[in-house]
């Protein structure tokens, strides 16, 4: 189960309806499952960014730097559909990371819609839904 | 002893530490001496054929060891390694993880009991149809049918992309719109039809016109494409955009009394432009608006168009790929065409050149509506030609349609020589008169035109927007078509 702190929750939806039409990504970090914060990242993918999101393998290790020095963990990251639902598909399951919980955010025509929450395994083969709880 | 910093969701693997100091000459010599001290990292960190796992980056300091010399990049006393994920994802796949709905309720059961009887189709094919996600472009002549058929076969999702308005003349084959339906948007009037067919259909509206900037955006979310327009520039577009996104496109084409259809950009398959590389000039091939279509022409296209999108959904039968279907309704005879897909292709061959949209209309050699000016020189408002009859100014006005359109109605003053029959009548006509040439909207009476011009006419005028145009403007008596 992973629980999203309405302030923490807010940046996100923010970010991903500010970011809209492109993915937008970032970082959640918290404690024992509660996520208190949300770290916007740039989407560095060079390509078209309405499909697709890549992080910056550095901004990750700051994030997870500075968290450290907070007493907190990096607990999971999300990414945002535009104008399509938020499954886990299988670009996402072919570039997940099993470390993390992965938090999609839906937004359609510049709103949020929904957000569902995917614990992905080692071999990239599934992604199990897990409870989401924000706001 | 060089330091590896442990990320946080793998500490509690690492018995909670956030660094460990290891000894090591290389950073494969120190994450070895790392999962041997904690057993359960290693699964977290490696494949079981014991590679490090795709998602997983190695650090020394500042660089990353796929750029160094991977494993066997040295480690010094002091430095610090470490494991950072990489982290992508995006919309793009069709297959989500989140099962599509895996049932149908009772009451499409019943609605849908001639399919679920055939094992051709059977429970599984219909759930086929009702996940599948279809973009039809334009909801004219061929997009008509389509909808109509689509919708009532339960294609669970149809994106609609039209902008276009309904008036009477689309009425004679476009019967997914009514009568009481003119005036009204052809996407609420084709998405009402198609809804009262088929409630459990989702229809997403696109009141655009389909262009290089927003069809990828649209496209992307379909699992194919079906193309119903009647234009070079969209027809290239759809094409390439489908090439690019690696969906099939369903290809129809209508004119006066035949019709083509094929499938395009399906794996292995050709793609428009391995059949024409290139469009034809400007105004050599002329449109429906302009040739005419028989009303039921698109019906049959567009239903040929419909049984192969549900046979690419259902993955049933043998698709219409590498084949043209070429259909004339006057002989009512079918023929086939053998289409390869051409290796030296732009945009699917083995090295395409095309890797993005381009400006379409350019492309087609539509010139774009900010770089034409009205060229007032050489072109005669109808209402200024009103008045040169009513003054009894001498003039020449000559109408070069065909003689069935002279029947269907006519500017009296004026004298029918068809277009092409204008090279072997010029000699009824005199230099020195002024002539002005009309046709129904204007286009083959620049023709006319340019055609005086070049045999030696000086004083040649098109009368703009033609017979169409005076009966806006001059005598509203007059019936358009």
């Amino acid at each position: 189960m992973l629980r999203i702190e309405k302030a923490a929750w807010d940046a996100m939806v923010s970010h991903a309806e500010k970011i809209f039409p492109k993915e937008c990504c970032g970082v959640m970090v918290g404690v024992d499952g509660v996520v208190k914060d949300a770290v916007p990242l740039s989407n560095v993918y060079t390509g078209p960014q309405e499909d697709f999101f890549v992080m910056d393998p550095q901004d990750l290790n700051r994030v997870d730097k500075e968290a450290r020095a907070r007493g907190l963990d990096v607990l999971g990251v999300y990414h945002s559909h535009p104008n399509c639902d938020a499954y886990f598909s299988k670009r996402d399951l072919e570039h997940s990371c099993s470390w993390f919980s992965y938090v999609v955010l839906s937004i359609k025509n510049g709103r949020f819609d929904h957000a569902n929450s995917y614990r992905p395994d080692f071999d990239q083969k599934e992604a199990p839904k897990e409870e989401l709880i924000y706001g | 002893m060089a330091k590896v910093l442990i990320p946080t969701p793998l500490r509690q693997y690492a018995g909670k530490h956030d660094s460990v100091e290891l000894q090591g000459a290389t950073v494969g010599e120190v994450l070895t001496a790392l999962t041997a001290q904690f057993g359960d990292l290693r699964r977290h960190l490696y494949t079981d054929e014991g590679k490090l796992r795709s998602f997983v980056n190695v650090y020394v300091n500042d660089d990353d060891i796929r750029y160094l010399n991977k494993d066997a990049t040295p480690v010094k006393d002091g430095d610090t390694v470490s494991i950072v994920p990489s982290i992508a994802g995006g919309t793009a796949g069709v297959a989500g993880v989140d099962a599509p709905p895996a049932t149908l309720s009772k009451e499409e059961i019943l609605r849908y009991s001639r399919h679920l009887i055939m094992p051709e189709v059977g429970m599984d094919g219909q759930l086929k149809l009702k996940n599948a996600k279809v973009a039809l472009i334009g909801t004219g002549g061929l997009g008509a049918p389509l909808g109509m058929y689509l919708a009532a076969a339960g294609v669970g999702r149809i994106g609609l992309v039209d902008f276009d308005v309904v008036d009477f003349t689309n009425l004679q084959r476009q019967v997914i719109h009514g009568t009481k339906d003119v005036g009204r948007k052809k996407l609420d009037s084709a998405a009402d039809t198609m809804q009262d067919i088929n409630p459990y259909v989702e229809i997403d509206r696109h009141e655009v016109a389909l262009t290089s900037e927003n069809a990828l955006q649209i496209l992307k979310d379909y699992d194919f494409v079906v193309d119903g327009t009647d234009n070079f520039p969209t027809r290239y577009l759809v094409n390439d955009a489908c090439v690019l996104l690696k969906k099939p496109s369903v290809y129809g084409s209508i004119f006066r009394f035949e019709g083509q259809a094929t499938v395009f950009a399906y794996p292995g398959g050709p793609c428009y432009r391995c059949l024409y590389r290139e469009p034809p000039p400007p105004g050599l091939v002329p449109s429906c608006a302009e040739g005419g279509v028989l009303g039921i022409l698109p019906g049959v296209i567009g239903l040929i168009q419909a049984t192969e999108t549900v046979k690419l959904i259902l993955g049933a039968g043998e698709p219409l790929v590498g084949r043209l279907l070429l259909y004339d309704a006057l002989a009512m005879r079918f023929r086939e065409l053998k289409l390869r897909r051409n290796p030296e292709c732009p945009v699917c061959g083995d090295h395409p050149t095309i890797h993005e949209l381009i400006d379409y209309q350019e492309f087609c050699g539509v010139p774009n509506q900010t770089h034409e000016p009205t060229p007032a020189e050489g072109e005669i408002d109808p209402v200024e030609v009103k008045a040169k009859i009513d003054r009894g100014d001498p003039f020449v006005l000559i109408d070069v349609r065909e003689p069935h359109e002279y029947q269907i109605c006519r500017i009296p003053y004026a004298r029918l020589i068809p277009l092409n029959d204008l090279p072997k009548r010029v000699n009824e006509l005199d230099s020195a008169d002024e002539i002005v040439a009309h046709c129904k909207s204007g286009v083959r009476s620049g023709k006319a035109v340019d055609f005086l011009k070049q045999a030696g006419f000086k004083k040649v005028r098109n009368m703009k927007g033609g017979i169409l145009a005076w009966s806006d403007k001059v005598d509203p008596s007059v019936p358009k078509y």
